[in-house]
């Protein structure tokens, strides 16, 4: 298949999914290597650039998705006006940022570090599937443990959790290892199921 | 002292009592590491009493954590030799003995505080990024079985989607789910629809086409009603997403000139 053919097969297969596409997807459907599919998709992500289109691609939670242009929202919203919805209030973002770098984390430790009640806000950022409970924690009353969803890093158009501020604590997460942060060392014995969910939600790279 | 400032009638709203702790911090401005107890402490007292005198309620958390400064403060005061062993508190949130220790942790929420920033930021950023998922709808052609094939509506005729069914419907042994006596027949509710839309002379509700409450009318109505529009006998018409479908009787004339009836059909539906 031409060079230029395979993105056409791509732009339409962005076009039809409603969930970000891997690379590896993408290669598999045109039978290429991760690699070459994403030179491919960045080829596409500059044609569609250049050529004055109120579409792009963009990379989020893993893989790559199809969106508007973000300069085009205010004309955009005139349509879609109901479909708009609300922020999320300072203590739901406040709860997320905990939860994204202490996964997997309890309700108690996320209400140390706030200092107030996290109950209600942790339920409704699981109902919003912005949060699960990927676990429980060995020890008296085994509390569950919660962590990011992929849903969190679409939500926020993050490609990993690699794409959050480093935090500046002595329990910051080491530079040399290069991964997610310091999830490793974070996760206590006995609770390796939760690793391996937290490693299937950063998608296929 | 600071604290004269700010409270004016108009208070503003904190996520709890560092968050509080950490404004006042702010105000003074001073490192969090350089603040004196006494003088937070006192601060946050005033905060709470300028609360308490706009009748507001006061979390529960806001006055453990006025225990806590005081109980910080009022060791401060006392010789340093009685502090070395520390009865451990059973607080599940504040369990800070030293300063330090408070320190720690405002330090520690200042930074969490942050990313909450930066997370609200990339909100902004994605919502103003639409998705296809936001604005198209899909239509869902259940089998017998569990497989569940989607198509996109625009992207195939309503008479597509019937004979996509019916495929489905054959090629799988198609089981009905419950057994019906056959009060309604496709044809015959067919030729209902059109002599009640011929005697009315307007465009009806699809609803009103239905005269009992059996599952199986409906069925029959929408089958038939999707029979009719591949036969270009009607047309359908939806304003919005799950909104009422108007049916209209196709003049005459134009019944047999007309190509497209599925697919302008399917243009309304949008």
């Amino acid at each position: 298949m031409e060079r230029e053919q395979q993105k056409m097969v791509i732009e339409a297969l962005l076009f039809l999914t409603e969930e970000p596409v891997t690379v590896k997807k993408i290669g598999q459907v045109l039978s290429v290597s991760p690699e070459e599919a994403e030179s491919l998709v960045c080829e596409l992500k500059e044609n569609l650039s250049l050529s004055g289109r109120g579409i792009q691609v963009f990379e989020t939670a893993g893989g790559y998705q199809m969106g508007t242009l973000p300069e085009l929202a205010p004309h955009l919203e005139k349509a879609f006006s109901e479909d708009v919805s609300s922020n999320l209030s300072t203590a739901a973002l406040e709860v997320l940022a905990i939860v994204a770098y202490k996964q997997p984390v309890t309700r108690v430790e996320v209400e140390s570090i706030r200092g107030v009640r996290c109950e209600h806000v942790l339920d409704n950022l699981v109902k919003r599937k912005l949060i699960k409970i990927s676990g429980r924690k060995e020890g008296p009353g085994r509390p569950r443990l919660y962590s990011t969803t992929a849903d969190f890093l679409k939500y926020f158009g993050l490609k990993d959790l690699s794409e959050l501020p480093e935090l500046e604590l002595e329990s910051r997460p080491s530079e040399e290892t290069g991964e997610t942060l310091s999830r490793d060392a974070e996760i206590p014995a006995g609770v390796e199921q939760i690793k391996y969910d937290f490693e299937n939600q950063n998608g296929d790279h | 002292m600071a604290q004269q400032e700010g409270y004016t009638i108009k208070l503003p709203t904190f996520e709890g009592p560092f968050d509080l702790l950490f404004h006042l911090i702010k105000k003074a401005e001073v490192d969090i590491w350089s603040v004196s107890i006494a003088e937070i402490t006192e601060q946050y007292l005033a905060y709470l009493q300028s609360m308490r005198e706009l009748n507001l309620d006061i979390a529960s958390e806001f006055l453990v954590m006025a225990a806590t400064l005081l109980r910080l403060k009022s060791k401060l005061l006392l010789p340093r030799s009685n502090l070395i062993n520390e009865e451990e508190t059973e607080d599940e949130l504040f369990e800070i003995n030293t300063a330090e220790e408070l320190f720690q942790r405002l330090e520690e929420y200042r930074n969490f505080k942050e990313v909450a920033q930066y997370l609200r930021e990339k909100e902004e950023e994605q919502k103003k990024i639409f998705l296809r998922s936001t604005g198209g709808q899909k239509v869902m052609v259940l089998t017998g079985q569990e497989s569940v094939y989607t198509i996109w509506e625009g992207a195939q005729h309503l008479s597509d989607i019937m004979q996509r069914f019916s495929e489905v419907a054959s090629a799988k042994e198609y089981t009905p789910a419950f057994s019906a006596v056959e009060d309604f027949v496709i044809a015959d509710k067919a030729d209902y629809i059109e002599s009640t839309l011929q005697e009315k002379q307007r465009p009806m509700p699809m609803k009103s086409f239905v005269n009992g409450d059996s599952l199986w009318e409906i069925i029959v109505v929408f089958i038939a009603l999707l029979e009719m529009a591949r036969q270009k006998r009607v047309n359908l018409l939806q304003e919005c997403h799950f909104g009422p479908i108007l049916v209209s009787l196709k003049p005459k004339d134009e019944q047999h000139e007309e190509v497209n009836v599925g697919e302008r059909t399917a243009e309304n539906g949008h």
